[in-house]
């Protein structure tokens, strides 16, 4: 057959890279364009060039490099400070062997779908590029070089324990999730039991994290739970799942948060063993976090379409299967942005847990420059600034993350 | 029982099953109800063991309801509905095993998006039938083999035509080894040059001895594959019987109508 079809193949029209004509077409295409570019572009240099220029001459960075210690742990003790190392490092395996497990998958799936990864290295350098740059960006304050390789110590079994369940059967991978569950909690207890620092004495961005991370993976399922109960058939369960959901979504997390802290003790019976401080505050973020997750999982269910149900039905499956299977991962995928900036929104949130004296990130930004040496200098302007991009750097890397399994799972492609 | 008897005289063969003469499916007066909208007006029909039943009237005259009831994807208000000897009740046991048993094509195909086509397939057998993944997935090949796409057995359903997503839609629903396939329109959503290839399937389908209830507008399928036609209209049964008889000798004044508006 091919042979029989002796016109030329196809060629596609080449179109010229002129950066003369990519400049007429993109920024003076019309009198206004042209008005706007000439106003805006030395508008965005100028203020490029003076933000550079505050970031790498103007500002007085030793306050950072004094205080770096508060910064990341706050008044967490100096003498316990190696458990923090080992919880690193353990994390750093769990975590990395997830990730190294959920590339494999990923890889094999594309591949078994004919469409491989083909990651290029300018993807992996752009991909790598926050969490390089957090990294990096914090320890260019640390004074020595014990922090520095510890970091990269841990960092590097990270990477190694990635390697290794890359390299593992599917059936062999089959055990690493529950591993990583176990590292976690694991690095958590080391911090905190066997004589360890209760959560009361963590700060910094150690208790940022700690809450962030703690509230979205309880948040998450629970308010998939109560996305569901809101479509049950059944009227208490529906009734229910609104109330809870239209009152936290209703009250302002500040309030929840006095609520947790000053309130909630006296309405507890006088034998009931009254949670920690930090338990309730953690406890106050996954029902505030919970509640706008079941909204955006249920946009996600109301999205899928009746015929999705119909065919499961059919197919004999049983209800929960019929969501477990068919429903629910199509209605996730179709959530992702709204789930990721629900996420972001937390871990900007978890700022207000000053207002119950603890010291997190932005407390401790704020009460550095308190001290003799930096008081009445005007350090908040690095001292704030230096915070804003740890959390510019953490936020944007989600959002980037999140980007790129959308595209992954080809969320509106089919 | 002698009104019944004097409908049957009336409406030819209504109540004479065809293929092995075994009931399979039985409906007796099967109403359905929309609000205060009736879209089924007391429906009696006997499908047999290994016959092919198409269905066929103008849109809104209750087809799709009729066979959507069959397995509980619309809940009948009166009447007797019995498959393979189950009676459909609200027993959730009894849907469960009568849906085990159905098979369904869909128009819309409603493959799974997020699943492979070979997942798609091992699903239910997995999950309903606890087959161990391996079985399952080389019934799967088998199965996309008959339909003939089994080189799309990693793709997901976006990659793949209309016409051989809904092969696959077949494969899929053959998987639970059902004694019943219900098709719901399944070549109206499909190109022109796509639907040869899905009544192809389908008249194999109905050869080796399927009992089938089709809804379709495909009257080519109907003359060849049919072993009897049912023709519907506001809700109930008009006139039954085998495809030369209806196409070329129909009675009723609403047949004739709609057969010189379709053919």
């Amino acid at each position: 057959m091919a042979a029989a079809i002796d016109a030329p193949a196809a060629v596609p029209p080449v179109r010229p890279r002129d950066p003369v004509v990519w400049l007429r077409r993109n920024l003076f295409s019309s009198w206004p364009s042209a008005v706007a570019t000439l106003v805006l572009a030395p508008a965005v240099a100028i203020t490029l060039f003076r933000f550079v220029r505050f970031l790498v001459v103007d500002a007085r960075w030793e306050i950072v490099r004094v205080n770096l210690a508060l910064y990341l742990i706050g008044p967490f003790p100096r003498d316990q400070v190696g458990r923090l190392w080992i919880a690193l490092a353990v994390l750093a395996v769990a975590l990395g062997a997830g990730a190294g497990a959920i590339a494999a998958t990923a890889r094999e799936t594309a591949e078994a779908a004919g469409r491989p990864l083909n990651a290029g290295w300018g993807e992996r350098i752009r991909r790598a590029g926050p969490p390089v740059l957090l990294v990096v960006g914090i320890l260019a304050f640390a004074s020595g070089v014990e922090p520095v390789l510890l970091t990269v110590g841990a960092l590097g079994l990270g990477a190694a324990a990635a390697a290794v369940t890359q390299r593992l059967s599917p059936r062999g991978r089959r055990a690493v999730p529950a591993l990583t569950v176990l590292g976690i909690g694991a690095s958590l207890a080391i911090i905190s039991r066997f004589g360890g620092v209760p959560a009361t004495d963590w700060g910094g961005l150690l208790i940022t994290m700690f809450y962030t991370i703690g509230a979205l993976l309880l948040a998450f399922p629970i308010g998939i739970l109560f996305a569901l109960g809101r479509r049950s058939t059944l009227p208490v369960v529906r009734w229910g799942c609104t109330a809870y959901v239209e009152f936290f979504r209703g009250s302002p997390l500040i309030t929840l948060l006095f609520v947790g802290w000053l309130i909630l003790p006296f309405f507890l019976p006088p034998d009931f063993p009254t949670p920690g401080l930090v338990t309730r505050a953690l406890i106050i973020f996954v029902f505030f976090t919970s509640a706008y997750v079941a909204e955006i999982v249920r946009g996600g269910l109301q999205a899928v379409g009746r015929g999705q149900r119909e065919a499961a039905q059919a197919l004999g499956l049983t209800p929960w299967k019929q969501t477990r299977l068919v429903i629910l991962p199509q209605a996730l995928r179709a959530v992702i942005p709204g789930l990721v900036g629900q996420a972001i929104s937390l871990f900007k949130d978890t700022t207000l847990v000053l207002i119950i004296g603890q010291s997190d990130l932005l407390a401790v930004s704020r009460s550095v420059t308190k001290q003799d040496q930096f008081l009445g200098q005007g350090y908040i302007v690095e001292s704030l600034t230096f915070v804003a991009i740890v959390y510019w750097v953490i936020s944007y890397w989600m959002s980037r993350e999140s980007q790129r399994l959308e595209a992954r799972l080809g969320v509106g492609t089919r | 029982m002698d009104t019944q008897h004097g409908q049957d005289e009336l409406i030819g063969k209504r109540l004479v099953p065809g293929g092995t003469g075994e009931v399979m499916i039985e409906l007796r007066g099967v109403e359905k109800w929309f609000d205060d909208f009736q879209a089924l007006t007391g429906v009696d029909l006997v499908v047999g063991r290994q016959e092919t039943v198409v269905i066929a009237g103008p849109s809104g005259s209750g087809k799709s309801t009729l066979i959507r009831c069959i397995n509980r994807l619309e809940q009948h208000d009166r009447g007797r509905i019995v498959v393979d000897g189950i009676e459909l009740t609200d027993d959730l046991k009894d849907i469960q095993e009568i849906r085990r048993e159905t098979g369904m094509v869909f128009q819309s195909f409603n493959l799974f998006p997020h699943l492979t086509i070979l997942d798609n397939i091992t699903l239910a057998p997995r999950h309903v039938r606890r087959k161990p993944k391996k079985e399952a997935e080389e019934q799967a090949m088998q199965l996309l083999e008959r339909v003939r796409i089994p080189e799309q057995a990693r793709k997901y359903p976006g990659q793949l035509s209309g016409g051989q997503q809904q092969r696959a839609a077949i494969a899929r629903s053959l998987a639970m080894e059902p004694k019943v396939m219900l098709f719901d329109e399944p070549t109206s959503a499909l190109d022109p040059e796509m639907i040869k290839e899905v009544l192809d399937t389908m008249e194999e389908l109905a050869e080796s001895g399927m009992t089938m209830m089709c809804v379709t507008h495909e009257m080519g399928f109907a003359r060849h594959v049919a072993d009897r036609v049912v023709f519907m209209s506001d809700g109930g049964i008009v006139e039954v019987d085998d495809p030369d008889t209806i196409f070329s000798n129909p009675r009723e004044e609403r047949t004739k109508l709609f057969l010189s508006q379709i053919l």
